[in-house]
């Protein structure tokens, strides 16, 4: 993926050879064949772009840093230069009132048509106050623009499924866009960020295959790009099956490479292409620079992958309050058994010390 | 007293014991090695496979399991008649009389053994249907951690258990109850053993138990 004939320039204009490229990347992240590269070309290239609305709720503004930063850059402008950007809070140059009619404008002059990107969960709790845009809640915003949509792409984990925000207790009631949306077709592409790759492969399957968007797994995602658990094409997967891990960071182990799954690493539970499609021009992902995976493309990754650096989540202790590991807690349970077979055992040869024999008791009443 | 003989476990029934005694062991050991490996981990170019071998093992011990899960769920309908369902329940006025018997026996209160039942006593045959529940679930969220691309699994296993790091925490918690299970199973046939004279541990090797002669 390295392209570094455009690392030192800004150049605002797509070259024919980085769109090509770019192209050809998507086609193998979708893993459809060469054939078809011509098509996603040619639905690529159609004159009429597709307009998008992109609305930023309760987010960090993150998904859109690693799409439109993309250190490599073809990524990043293909994605500018097929699609219409007519509202986009980070890069649009319109601001304020303008802003405001642009996006109604492509709402009355769109409607049924435009695609509707949303990044950042959405507050619900106290009638969704905690999140307000041009004095108007996320919720209402949302209420207007998804019946009106085509098709709704939910980039990053907090518009699929609620994120950091809707990581317990949820103080703002923040939810992902498939729990508030019904009637417009919903696809989610979790990851914090996701890879750019799986935000264009959506968009470009889209234009590609008329208007329809990629096959999903029964949480939304994109089956090309979540349809594989991240240990089962890891480049370390070699090391687990042969029992080799890192004990802890900065060990042997961990100097040499081996697996990160006892040091808490989550690709064993975790649906994603980052093994394949990597990230930036350096072809880097978590994992290959030796931090294990912490599982953010799954729904409410802060409550159930942490600790991060343990494999299983804590047990909570009903009553007292606090939790422990999991372990430890079935011992503690084995442990109380143990002292309560003890006590009934102990009760019974008490009886029968005190009235002798229990069975021939046993034999008098028959 | 002169007891008579009374072959009341079926050969199947037998089988899938040992075969569930079996593969829960297996299953256990090898479930701690895949949740934390405890070999050493820093050896290099030995050829061995541990994690290799044990998740195999894991997978084919839970495939015995399966099976013998499958049977008992099978006599609980066709097999004979102490090991079906409606023995085992307190749904007829027989077994409601033997749960209070067996509590009041168990909690020392009272002596009284209910010599004319053969089969399982009511409390053991509710805990026996809870087991078989916790193990379809342990079942269900060992194919979906096994089979993550599996859309039948995957379908299930998000509507049972969510995503596959739930499935993995429940898969965990579960195996405890089977090891308490197996704990106070144990304690309970050596207790029933000394108190009386049924045979109780051996009629899961032969399938006979014992009662005295003239009771129906």
């Amino acid at each position: 993926m390295t392209d570094t004939e455009n690392n030192n320039d800004l150049e605002l204009q797509l070259n024919r050879r980085g769109f090509l490229k770019g192209c050809t990347m998507v086609a193998a992240a979708l893993g459809i064949s060469e054939a078809m590269i011509p098509k996603l070309v040619e639905a690529a290239t159609t004159a009429q772009r597709p307009p998008v609305i992109w609305l930023h709720f309760q987010e960090c503004t993150g998904c859109t840093e690693s799409l439109l930063r993309a250190s490599h850059p073809d990524i990043g402008r293909l994605i500018l230069d097929i699609i219409s950007l007519d509202y986009h809070e980070t890069v649009m140059a319109a601001a304020g009132h303008q802003a405001e009619k642009s996006l109604h404008d492509t709402l009355d002059k769109y409607a049924g048509k435009f695609l509707c990107v949303i990044e950042g969960a959405i507050p619900t709790k106290d009638k969704g106050i905690y999140c307000k845009i041009a004095g108007r809640t996320a919720v209402d915003i949302l209420a207007e623009v998804a019946p009106k949509a085509a098709a709704i792409i939910a980039i990053g984990s907090c518009a699929s499924y609620g994120g950091i925000q809707a990581a317990s207790p949820n103080p703002t009631g923040a939810k992902g866009v498939q729990d508030l949306v019904s009637g417009t077709p919903v696809i989610n592409i979790p990851g914090c960020p996701p890879n750019p790759i799986s935000f264009l492969g959506t968009v470009l399957h889209y234009l590609t295959f008329n208007n329809r968007l990629p096959v999903t797994d029964n949480l939304g995602r994109p089956l090309f790009a979540y349809g594989r658990r991240i240990h089962d094409h890891c480049e370390r997967r070699a090391h687990f099956d042969e029992g080799r891990f890192a004990e802890e960071f900065g060990d042997f182990g961990h100097r040499n490479g081996y697996c990160l799954y006892k040091v808490g690493c989550k690709g064993p539970e975790t649906f994603s292409n980052c093994p394949s499609a990597r990230f930036n021009d350096v072809d880097v992902w978590p994992v290959s620079v030796g931090h294990g995976c912490v599982g953010c493309t799954e729904p409410n990754f802060w409550d159930t992958m942490t600790p991060f650096y343990e494999r299983l989540p804590n047990v909570k202790i009903p009553g007292i309050g606090g939790s422990t590991d999991v372990d430890s807690a079935g011992k503690k349970i084995l442990g109380v058994a143990a002292a309560a077979v003890g006590i009934h055992a102990a009760i019974g040869i008490g009886k029968k010390v005190i009235k002798g024999c229990g069975c021939k008791n046993e034999k008098k009443e028959s | 007293m002169i007891y008579e003989k009374h072959y009341v476990w079926s050969i199947l029934l037998r089988l899938y014991h040992w075969s569930l005694v079996s593969s829960i062991v297996t299953l256990a050991i090898t479930g701690f090695y895949i949740n934390s490996p405890w070999t050493l981990t820093t050896l290099e170019g030995t050829g061995l496979y541990p994690m290799l071998t044990m998740r195999n093992i894991h997978g084919l011990a839970g495939y015995l399991f399966t099976a013998a899960i499958l049977v008992r769920l099978f006599l609980l309908l066709c097999g004979n008649r102490h090991e079906r369902i409606l023995d085992m329940l307190p749904v007829t006025s027989r077994n409601i009389r033997n749960t209070s018997t067996t509590f009041y026996s168990y909690s020392y209160i009272s002596d009284y053994h209910d010599h004319e039942r053969l089969g399982h006593n009511v409390i053991a045959g509710m805990i026996y249907i809870l087991t078989l529940i916790v193990a379809l679930f342990q079942m269900a969220s060992g194919f979906y951690l096994r089979l993550p691309e599996s859309v039948f699994w995957q379908k299930w296993g998000v509507t049972l258990f969510g995503t596959q790091q739930h499935a993995r925490f429940e898969h965990h918690l579960l195996m405890w109850y089977f090891i308490i299970f197996a704990f106070i199973h144990i304690y309970l046939v050596i207790w029933n053993d000394v108190k009386h004279s049924d045979g109780i541990t051996s009629s899961i090797f032969t399938g006979n138990k014992f009662r005295p002669r003239g009771i129906k």
